[in-house]
């Protein structure tokens, strides 16, 4: 009970701190109206094949050279690679100055699988390899294909982000049991 | 040069926006899949239309560069199938694993890890899924536009539209408290 409420107080406190979600999004838009205008659609997922470009062409520079899809995009001297490497430092700035304790492993999961680090993270290169796989199939991610196309206006934008919110609120559930998250 | 350097500023004023309303966390993007926490999906929600508005603006003008991706029915509808599964498992997408990890979270370094992986085996099969999955029922770059006919119309009508998601997503998305 005592640990419930001590959740409970601490989701609070970090939502204070949080900002508002109006200023937020609006902050976010100028941010991607910027990039619209110095570079083109902002995209994520473009910046791990540009990064694996990086890696494999010094190693394997005749299959870099031979393969559609890294060829098709730059290597890691590119905005693309820049761009995840500062949301990287962006999110290390943010971590900094926001002053909360850092989990490895989310409390909501804890609650659900306890505290096994190796399944969270075996779980999390799972899920990060899904994402990858289809954000390279349908050509973009939550950013480049979701708010990136629908701020284009475009069909394959709104179509991918209609199926990604709908399969993950499902994944959701399955994963995490009841809304409450295994908080029982 | 230039280029990586607008690169790098654009990810760092990214990358701090989406920490400081709690995209990086992989608790509360749980929570919002699970509908009990609404500000993640509200603030994207509303940051695709206030880009819809900016960027019509942009173009009146003439400025900046756009790219529409093309819809295909079976690999663009495959393609979030699977990416949905994983969002849903890790919490993280491609950008925001970035994000968190720089923040310090180590499972977000196995996301990242995992996207390599996925990349990897993506590039490796492109010349092979791209004609079975994607060409087939690629239907082109379509974007409202080509229905509603103007396309400043087109760019108001879904920023009213994402505006409305907002508003219906605070009213849907239930704190757990409320319900007792």
């Amino acid at each position: 009970m005592e640990k419930k409420s001590m959740i409970r107080n601490a989701t609070v406190e970090e939502t204070a701190r949080t900002w508002p979600v109006l200023p937020a999004a609006l902050a976010l838009a100028g941010i991607i109206v910027f990039i619209f205008a110095t570079f083109g659609p902002p995209a994520s997922s473009s910046g791990f094949v540009s990064l694996l470009k990086g890696f494999l062409g010094p190693i394997l520079p005749d299959y870099i050279a031979r393969k559609e899809h890294y060829r098709i995009i730059p290597g890691p001297g590119s905005w693309l690679f820049a761009f995840v490497l500062g949301m990287a430092a962006g999110g290390y700035l943010g971590g900094l100055t926001l002053g909360k304790p850092i989990r490895n492993v989310p409390a909501i999961w804890e609650r659900r699988f306890g505290a096994r680090p190796a399944l969270r993270y075996a779980a999390s290169f799972l899920g990060g390899f899904l994402i990858l796989f289809g954000a390279r199939l349908a050509g973009g991610c939550t950013l480049g294909l979701f708010i990136s196309g629908s701020a284009q206006l475009a069909v394959s934008g709104l179509y991918f982000g209609a199926v990604i919110f709908a399969v993950a609120m499902i994944t959701s559930r399955l994963v995490y049991g009841s809304p409450k998250g295994g908080k029982k | 040069m230039t280029q990586v350097l607008l690169g790098l500023f654009s990810g760092i004023a990214f990358g701090f926006v989406i920490q400081r309303i709690g995209a990086t966390d992989p608790d509360r993007m749980a929570r919002a899949h699970l509908m009990v926490e609404p500000q993640i999906p509200q603030f994207m929600m509303l940051a695709v239309a206030f880009s819809a508005l900016g960027l019509a603006g942009l173009q009146a003008v003439g400025v900046g560069r756009t790219v529409i991706l093309p819809t295909s029915l079976v690999a663009t509808g495959t393609a979030a199938v699977l990416f949905g599964i994983g969002w849903g498992l890790c919490g993280y997408c491609p950008g925001t694993c970035w994000a968190a990890a720089g923040e310090g979270r180590l499972d977000a370094v196995f996301a990242l890890l995992g996207g390599l992986a996925g990349t990897a085996v993506f590039a490796h099969f492109h010349e092979r899924i791209i004609p079975a999955l994607y060409l087939p029922t690629n239907k082109g770059p379509l974007t409202l536009t080509d229905w509603v006919g103007n396309r400043f119309a087109a760019a108001c009508l879904l920023a009213a539209a994402f505006a409305a998601a907002a508003w219906v997503i605070g009213r849907v998305w239930k704190a757990e408290d409320d319900d007792a």
